[in-house]
């Protein structure tokens, strides 16, 4: 435990070095240059922002975490939902999955002012295009997850007189795990970007809309700070689902190299 | 012999309730047939197997052999013909049929333990009762202290032992064996033959085991079928008469080794054919 522990933070290390120096060089060059703080805040004063206006941060914050969170959760379940339907029923995967798969093309950010028309612009329209724009690599990721059943472990569960659920249950969804995490870990940033979006097109509250508030009043500092906090909500958010997953996908060796972490 | 081949089997008539078989027969296969569209996979295999008997299939690849373990098992439909475990028609996946596979087809998220209690979930059996046979099992094939670990911490040999013990959980009354060996190296493959033979013994189930191993079909066997190739049906049979317990150092002895060359010449016979 204390090994696995000094490992993380050996790995930790380095990204967060050269974080603190990018910051370093940030805030140096904006004072030495005289970079007006409209253009370029130095760290120092976003992080000023987030310390002294935190109850205006976190009043946006909460909303759009709410929504994110819920869209999230919602598109996990249909996700997973919808890819029960096309594991087990073939007019579902051989009519609707190929339809799914295309219409992936379709950018869903350009859907949000269509989504404000129809559900107007309150919660429903960013809940709305968080749960779309999160629910289709949920659906494909889970949807592969089932199909990658080994056929050899397939029969092997027919021979021992296992039924479809039983099959499903005990087989199928342990197997769809890691590949149900990997949807998730994409999903989560996905619901992050489609509740801002939404909030950015017609919203009054949420951290989209102090973006873009901030970004009207010309105050740089507290749009970035807007835009930290946003993002560090965004790496615990995706942190909490790659602990749940290495605590699920306990089978799995541990990796070398852990993905970074987006958000 | 243990037990005569049925060739006549197909002619007999079969009485409306089906054919009653004798105490000493367990499995019968009668004029089975498999095709896949215009493809013949097995032209026409009849063959009695006897209660406790450990009878091998032999033939190269690609002969049909897994075809018809996979239909006894009841995972795959005969064309024509039928297969009968003890006196019932295989419709499907049966009780009384324990499978081991080529590979070990462990789940890799259950221990030891829970693999080979896998069986005994699907089978909604009282599970409580079948936890110190699954212990039993694994202390017989040596691999008790690793029943808390995940099969990718064991060895291959080890992991197809786990897949044995899985197989004789619910305590069938025959063991199909498909190619159970063939990917472990030679050292481990010898003595995953003896242990077998030794889990067998105490157990005395029937065993119908496939392999394209001459070796391992004379030196585990009672009986052992030849499956050629073209056309796939049984082109050679043998009973094995050595003394058991068998050791490894009797694949030294001359009377072994006559087996072998018999088996040798029959499918080299098929081969040209």
């Amino acid at each position: 435990m204390r090994d696995d522990i000094r490992r993380h933070a050996a790995a930790l290390g380095w990204p967060v070095l050269v974080t603190v120096l990018l910051l370093l060089a940030w805030e140096i060059a904006v004072r030495t240059l005289g970079i007006r703080w409209i253009i370029l805040p130095p760290p120092s004063a976003v992080f000023e922002v987030m310390v002294t206006r935190y109850d205006l941060l976190l009043t946006h914050l909460w909303p759009s975490l709410y929504l994110t969170v819920l869209g999230f959760v919602l598109s996990v379940i249909g996700g997973i939902f919808v890819a029960v339907l096309i594991t087990y029923s073939s007019i579902v995967r051989k009519g609707f999955y190929p339809v799914i798969v295309v219409s992936q093309v379709i950018p869903k950010i350009s859907i949000a002012p269509l989504f404000i028309v129809w559900f107007g612009t309150g919660t429903m329209s960013s809940l709305l295009l968080a749960f779309l724009i999160a629910f289709f690599p949920m659906t494909i990721n889970a949807a592969m997850g089932f199909a990658s059943v080994d056929e050899d472990i397939h029969r092997m569960a027919r021979t021992f007189m296992g039924s479809r659920w039983q099959i499903f249950w005990k087989v199928r969804m342990p197997n769809a795990l890691p590949y149900i995490f990997g949807g998730m870990k994409i999903s989560i940033t996905l619901a992050i970007i489609g509740v801002i979006v939404s909030e950015f097109v017609a919203s009054q509250e949420g951290i989209g809309y102090l973006i873009k508030l901030a970004g009207g009043l010309l105050d740089t500092p507290l749009m970035m700070a807007a835009i930290a906090v946003l993002s560090i909500s965004g790496l615990a958010l995706y942190a909490i689902i790659a602990g749940a997953e290495s605590w699920a996908i306990y089978w799995q060796p541990p990796l070398e190299t852990a993905g970074a972490p987006g958000g | 012999m243990r037990s005569a081949v049925a060739t006549e089997a197909s002619e007999r008539a079969p009485s409306p309730r089906g054919d009653a078989l004798g105490d000493a027969t367990t499995v019968r296969i009668a004029s089975v047939k498999k095709s896949y569209g215009d493809l013949e996979a097995i032209r026409e295999v009849s063959c009695d197997v006897a209660d406790g008997e450990f009878l091998s299939v032999l033939g190269p690849s690609g002969c049909g052999k897994s075809t018809l373990l996979m239909m006894i098992a009841g995972l795959i439909a005969p064309s024509a013909g039928e297969i009968r475990v003890k006196d019932a028609k295989v419709v499907g996946p049966r009780r009384e049929v324990g499978v081991v596979f080529q590979s070990p087809v462990l789940l890799p998220w259950r221990t030891v333990r829970k693999n080979v209690l896998f069986p005994i979930e699907l089978m909604k059996l009282p599970r409580s009762q079948f936890v110190p046979r699954a212990m039993e099992l694994l202390r017989m094939a040596k691999i008790e202290e690793f029943a808390e670990l995940l099969p990718r911490q064991l060895s291959g040999g080890m992991r197809q032992r786990v897949a044995i013990c899985r197989a004789l959980v619910h305590d069938p009354s025959i063991l199909l064996m498909d190619e159970p060996f063939s990917a472990l190296d030679a050292i481990t493959r010898d003595e995953m033959g003896v242990e077998l033979l030794r889990i067998w013994q105490a157990n005395r189930k029937t065993v119908i085991f496939v392999t394209h191993s001459i070796r391992e079909a004379a030196f585990l066997s009672d009986r052992v079928l030849v499956m050629g190739r073209r056309p796939a049906t049984i082109i050679d049979e043998l009973a094995i008469d050595l003394p058991r317990p068998r050791h490894i150092a009797m694949t030294e002895d001359e009377a072994f080794n006559r087996y072998v060359r018999h088996l040798r010449k029959a499918i080299e016979a098929s081969h040209a054919g």
